[in-house]
């Protein structure tokens, strides 16, 4: 080979060349480093001088590079095919294709969604079960409030103390401790009003008012049929009010009105605050509104009032099952109860329809401060 | 099969150690590694067994050259490049076939490998070339050529082979069929 590129490259001129094969090789010889020194400075020199030599080493570079990529590609992927002869494919292909069971390949599928379903339903279970636990206390109060409601069928009526009912089936029992509802002044001479079912039975009658003094009252006219009675204070020392702030709502209040009320349902006055929610009460009852307001028992005999202070209603209950459902009579059956008492006796000062209420206008808290000597807490003994 | 396969997974390092250092070995522990992996995958995507292989060994031979590159930095765990570039394919070839391919079901993590599979396309188109040159080349070139260059046969290898009298016969035809096969090659540059 080496007396062959001698002969090429020094005795012999390129055109002379006896064929491109001996170039060729000569070229991958030059190429993959297989000729001496020697030769392959000559060979440059030649490259140097002859333009298509020079073409042609480049396109051979370019082809015999190419072909050993290619054949490194082939060699790996033989390599890769071998091993790929050792995998039992048939097997696992088995264990992995879509399961005919449409189960598994949910399951396959949706693995971690189901787990997130499943996160939430442990979850879920764990609250279900902590909302049965805490409806055991509110079951049993249901349940006594049930008792109750015997005056008023299934209808809570808001009386602090459970043992009205056992009172009320036996009056003639001296009332072992004191319950309470709310009631407020509806003359400036001394005339509360408040639900009968708050003072039903009651061996003796005290309203509290909000600073904490206590008057003897006695009961001087009920209505069953309303559930309103109506407190006369009795006492000496009980010196009148000023002129009542409120005055009583004629027409009826719209759907979605906003109204509180202020009650007893502690030893401490306290508002509730809610809407007009049903034109109608208990069981389409059309002598109550239902109102979403959040009462408690002792809230019973409680002023409903709007904005404006017009008196809405008297709240008198709620129902047992559902959630912040609270009943008021109507304020047309306060205006008929009080027609119902000798005028003369009320005084001057009374609750009408007919003044516009001082409270017009002013903000909530000052309502209230306004209101809050006119609302008193009934305890019954 | 599948626990003991999982099992020999070698780590994201050894692999790539192993690749550098053309170890057999750990090419043989990557490929049965993951094979499970893209095989439930091409299943439950309209594919069959040999799709599986086909796009798997693509897959391996990526990240074989760009590691042999030097160019390869391990920023996300090897599976999930195995398993992105598996997807890129697969999803490319049903494209291509017009298989539906509207819902690809998943079964690992995903990041964009395009740029690595398109390189790897165009150095495919290359490799089609080589083989359609060898292919039209005819026998005996076509396994003299493969001899030499693939199989890294000696001239005195393929002389014997081939019944011919010296090398030197030998030599002269190797060179008159890569002459032709060149001609072939380029023809379709």
């Amino acid at each position: 080979m080496p007396a062959k590129v001698k002969e090429i490259i020094f005795s012999t001129p390129v055109i002379e060349m006896r064929n491109d094969l001996e170039l060729d090789a000569i070229i991958e010889d030059y190429l993959l480093g297989k000729l001496n020194p020697q030769e392959t400075e000559a060979f440059e020199q030649l490259r140097r001088n002859d333009a298509t030599v020079d073409h042609k080493v480049v396109s051979h570079k370019f082809f015999l590079e190419s072909m050993e990529a290619f054949a490194e590609q082939l060699r790996l992927r033989e390599q890769l095919n071998h091993i790929h002869g050792e995998i039992d494919v048939e097997s696992l292909a088995d264990t992995l294709r879509p399961h005919p069971s449409k189960v598994v390949q949910l399951w396959r599928k949706h693995k971690s969604a189901l787990a997130v379903a499943a996160s939430f339903l442990v979850l879920s279970l764990v609250s279900v079960y902590s909302i049965q636990h805490n409806n055991k206390q509110e079951a049993i109060y249901e349940k006594m409030s049930r008792e109750i409601s015997r005056v008023k069928q299934s209808q809570n009526n808001l009386v602090l103390d459970v043992r009205a009912n056992s009172m009320h089936n036996s009056p003639k029992k001296p009332n072992p401790g004191n319950f309470g509802g709310t009631g407020f002044a509806v003359s400036t001479n001394g005339y509360i009003l408040t639900n009968l079912h708050v003072v039903n039975g009651a061996d003796s009658l005290f309203v509290q008012n909000s600073k904490g003094e206590s008057f003897k009252v006695k009961s001087v006219y009920t209505d069953p049929q309303n559930d309103i009675a109506i407190l006369k204070i009795s006492d000496k020392h009980f010196n009148g009010l000023s002129t009542i702030p409120y005055t009583i709502k004629k027409s009826l209040s719209s759907i979605g009105e906003n109204v509180y009320t202020l009650g007893y349902p502690k030893d401490d006055i306290v508002l509730g605050e809610g809407s007009v929610s049903s034109r109608s009460g208990f069981v389409g009852d059309t002598t109550q509104y239902q109102v979403s307001i959040l009462v408690n028992p002792g809230n019973s005999g409680g002023p409903l009032l709007d904005n404006n202070g017009n008196l809405v209603g008297i709240i008198s209950g709620k129902q047992d099952q559902t959630e912040g459902a609270a009943f008021a009579i109507k304020s047309k059956y306060i205006l008929e109860a009080m027609r119902a008492i000798p005028q003369d006796s009320l005084g001057v000062n009374r609750l009408s329809a007919n003044k516009k209420s001082l409270l017009t206008g002013l903000k909530r808290t000052k309502q209230i401060e306004k209101l809050e000597d006119y609302v008193f807490m009934i305890k019954v003994y | 099969m599948n626990n003991s396969l999982k099992s020999s997974v070698p780590t994201d390092r050894e692999v790539i150690l192993g690749i550098l250092n053309n170890s057999a070995d750990t090419l043989n522990k990557l490929y049965k590694g993951y094979y499970a992996m893209v095989l439930q995958f091409i299943l439950n995507n309209n594919g069959d067994e040999d799709d599986a292989k086909d796009v798997y060994q693509e897959a391996i031979i990526i990240l074989y050259n760009k590691v042999k590159e030097g160019n390869f930095e391990l920023s996300s765990k090897l599976k999930t490049y195995i398993y992105s570039v598996c997807r890129r394919i697969w999803l490319k070839k049903l494209n291509l076939n017009s298989k539906k391919a509207g819902n690809i079901t998943d079964y690992e993590d995903v990041f964009a490998v395009e740029e690595d599979v398109e390189q790897h396309e165009e150095k495919d188109a290359a490799f089609v070339k080589m083989q359609s040159a060898l292919d039209h080349l005819g026998e005996p070139c076509k396994t003299i050529i493969q001899d030499f260059y693939i199989h890294n046969l000696s001239m005195q290898d393929i002389c014997e082979k081939f019944g011919y009298t010296n090398t030197d016969n030998a030599k002269t035809q190797k060179y008159k069929c890569l002459q032709r096969l060149k001609k072939l090659f380029f023809q379709h540059q």
